[in-house]
């Protein structure tokens, strides 16, 4: 029995049981490439899950819509390691309360096979060593690399061009799981922080506001990037930022569903260096 | 543009300490550069960066950010948080090539009047040499110009 199989299996026994009302997982997609988000509240519809290579996405997102667990019931959802330190993270910031998400784990292994993961609950997954260790893609580190080996005027006008880019359409902040304020800085209108319309400077200002609030919170899933339309390596911000959160708070995001939130917690001998 | 270059400062600045050593470098009768505008709040903990991009985007050529030595915040801890935000921070302004120079972070305290003066002094001496903070203004100009928004 494959693992698309079992895993349709379980989520029809979880269905039936009643121990979960609803189970995130993925569909067909479009093409033959592509997989959509699957919603089952029934066992009849868990056997429409699928489970292959190209369910890349990071379902934790559903998880932190609005109204979806304040029932106090149970949801089970498909999770790669990446989505798994998103739950971590989210249950560290008190969005989620650890007993209400089952986790169907599973792991995309050299890009083609799939393998599950053991554990249900998100105290059975110790990911924090392999997170430790996990670095994010070649090209990620190549890319980020390069702009840091550039001047400061060469570094802004990377980023303008690329902010040029930018039509404010929101799409990264709708992907990620960490992005759950119910009102976004963007949509406040009094004070206006970040302008409205898609200018390069208004660009700068959101993109910057993106980045600076997932500092130190960013599962690295690469969600932003592969939602952007106009292609902006959004990654390589969120890169940065975890790299020096790192380095200078030997901190890592979602090691574990106990940390403090980096950005809500010190130390009195933090490194301040650059204060006069 | 035959005027001589006046750079603009702003300051955020805690009322608790540095609000109070700015005060102290006033009633001493210290002199310091006028080129200062001073905004008080509660706490650094209170400061937003989204308060130094506004700044720098409204005609900032340098923003000075300043409150209590640690230890000393009014509130305990605010300084401790915002000492790991401005950390993070910076490392933003920096990966996407905003000038870091234009952007200084101090503690100074109550009694700490001249320390006030002299960083201001110097800050707008820096900032004289640095020149006018030219990349976001042009891009607000970019806006200002395009009426259709």
């Amino acid at each position: 029995m494959g693992i698309q199989e079992q895993y349709r299996s379980e989520a029809a026994a979880l269905l039936s049981s009643g121990e979960v009302k609803l189970v995130i997982g993925f569909g067909a997609g479009s093409t033959a490439d592509r997989r959509r988000p699957l919603f089952a509240r029934t066992p009849e519809e868990a056997q429409k899950f699928v489970l292959d290579a190209a369910c890349i996405a990071n379902l934790s997102t559903y998880l932190v819509a609005e109204g979806l667990l304040s029932d106090g019931k149970k949801v089970g959802v498909f999770l790669k390691p990446d989505g798994i330190r998103s739950v971590n993270i989210l249950i560290s910031e008190a969005q989620l309360k650890p007993e209400q998400v089952v986790i169907l784990g599973y792991a995309i292994e050299s890009g083609k096979d799939v393998a599950a993961l053991e554990g249900r609950n998100i105290s059975d997954f110790s990911i924090g060593e392999k997170i430790r260790k996990l670095t994010p893609p070649p090209h990620v580190i190549e890319a980020a690399e390069k702009i840091e080996a550039m001047s400061a005027e060469e570094r802004f006008e990377y980023w303008k061009e690329e902010f040029s880019k930018c039509i404010k359409c929101y799409a990264c902040r709708q992907v990620c799981p960490m992005c759950y304020c119910r009102r976004c800085i963007v949509d406040v209108n009094q004070p206006q922080w970040v302008s409205t319309s898609s200018h390069t400077l208004g660009n700068f200002e959101w993109n910057l506001v993106r980045a600076f609030h997932l500092a130190g919170r960013c599962a690295s899933c690469g969600a932003c990037d592969r939602a952007c339309p106009v292609n902006i390596p959004l990654r390589l911000v969120n890169y940065r930022m975890g790299k020096e959160v790192r380095s200078a708070f030997d901190y890592v995001a979602g090691e574990n569903s106990d940390q403090k939130p980096v950005l809500a917690s010190f130390k009195q001998d933090d490194p301040e260096t650059f204060i006069l | 543009m035959s005027d001589p270059f006046e750079p603009k400062i702003v300051a955020f600045v805690c009322t608790y300490c540095t609000y109070a050593g700015a005060d102290l470098a006033g009633t001493s009768r210290l002199k310091y550069a006028p080129n200062v505008r001073i905004v008080r709040l509660p706490c650094t903990g209170r400061i937003s960066p989204m308060f130094i991009l506004k700044a720098l985007q409204k005609g900032a050529d340098s923003v000075l950010v300043s409150g209590c030595h640690p230890g000393d915040c009014h509130f305990t801890s605010g300084n401790y948080h915002a000492r790991r935000r401005w950390t993070v921070f910076r490392a933003l302004l920096s990966f996407t090539g905003i000038p870091e120079e234009r952007i200084r972070f101090s503690w100074i305290s109550a009694a700490e009047g001249a320390k006030f003066a002299e960083l201001i002094n110097e800050i707008t001496d820096d900032t004289r040499k640095l020149g006018p903070f030219t990349q976001y203004q042009e891009l607000q100009k970019v806006i200002e110009t395009q009426s259709s928004y």
